[in-house]
């Protein structure tokens, strides 16, 4: 009977994981962890050096993108203009969330301006993963992974085109 | 008698004016290598630089800073095209003829964006520099973007931020954002 309980239990909390979508309530959520992470001033360079030495950690080879804006070194000038210039544009679509026609505007301009430089798909999946990995660290316990997943989805669906 | 009390004095004026130029010279060249040194040493010293971004920190505090931030850009972009009427013309692809426009509500938060962007980097002069030439590169591509559209955003600016800002340093944030919006100018007509 215990068993049971606890597979019941557990598929409960399964199903629960995959209904997790970026709904209203969700996208405040983001909205709000986001301002605490990506912070002001010195801390949100260090935020934004973090997130890039995760991203190739995780892909080595996507250093090859951005070879103009000195990706072979993060501490450059160069590139960290370059992280938050990123980061600014992240910050716009997450900042509209909640007004949907602008965001529609807003990642189709995004979409337009990523075009060009041939992102493989997978590079959106890296780019989550080592903000699944920074953000916990910039937040502590208080941030939600899935909500995250969902609506860093809805983004990067967004820019994707 | 007028004559003889006059011509002591006039030697004594001439004997100080080299000194007096010098002075003079001296003030000017502090002057032109204040306004001529890049973007941010002792026109933006560290302290203006902490003041700034704590005082501009407060714009973004709530959740809902999108609708402020949108708004605030809205009313700056305007305010800039109501003094230069030629100006609309460059934010036509972006709507400003409808201002609630989805698509002016971006632009809008874009440019805010990028105003956050380098206030955030005053603290890395570097890193700012290169934020900078790369939004200067942007303007330069847009026709019709002038230098003197950023002299009036300055002032529109120093005129509106102590609006919606609570504490407003004016001699911090003038030497800081001087130096911001002379170098994303720089390459304009």
């Amino acid at each position: 009977m215990k068993w049971f309980l606890l597979v019941v239990v557990l598929v409960g909390y399964v199903a629960a994981d995959d209904d997790i979508v970026c709904d209203s309530l969700a996208r405040i959520k983001v909205k709000n962890q986001w301002n605490r992470a990506y912070s002001t001033g010195k801390d949100r360079e260090d935020f934004a050096q973090a997130l890039w030495r995760a991203i190739f950690a995780i892909a080595p080879e996507a250093r090859k993108l951005f070879t103009r804006v000195r990706g072979d070194d993060v501490t450059t000038p160069e590139f960290k203009a370059h992280s938050e210039r990123v980061l600014a544009g992240l910050d716009v679509a997450i900042n509209l969330l909640d007004q949907q026609e602008a965001l529609d505007v807003a990642l189709a301009h995004l979409a337009k301006q990523h075009d060009a430089r041939n992102i493989p798909d997978s590079y959106f999946d890296v780019f989550l993963k080592a903000l699944q990995s920074v953000l916990p660290a910039q937040l502590g316990r208080c941030y939600g992974p899935l909500t995250w997943k969902a609506c860093f989805g809805v983004i990067a669906r967004g820019i994707r085109g | 008698l007028g004559r003889p009390g006059g011509s002591p004095v006039s030697t004594t004026t001439r004997r100080v004016s080299p000194c007096k130029m010098l002075r003079l010279a001296l003030l000017c060249f502090g002057l032109v290598a204040c306004v001529r040194a890049s973007d941010i040493d002792h026109c933006c010293s560290a302290a203006d630089v902490r003041i700034v971004q704590t005082q501009w920190k407060t714009l973004w505090k709530d959740t809902e800073s999108s609708k402020v931030k949108a708004g605030v850009g809205k009313l700056l972009l305007l305010k800039l095209v109501e003094k230069h009427p030629e100006a609309a013309a460059v934010f036509k692809d972006v709507n400003i003829a409808t201002p609630k426009s989805p698509e002016f509500t971006g632009h809008a938060m874009r440019v805010m964006n990028g105003l956050d962007m380098a206030i955030n980097l005053l603290s890395d002069p570097d890193a700012l520099d290169r934020a900078l030439d790369h939004l200067s590169d942007q303007h330069l591509a847009r026709a019709g973007v002038k230098k003197e559209y950023f002299r009036t955003f300055g002032e529109i600016l120093n005129a509106g931020l102590p609006k919606v800002l609570d504490k407003y340093n004016e001699m911090s944030w003038k030497s800081c954002l001087r130096g911001v919006l002379r170098k994303i100018a720089t390459k304009l007509p």
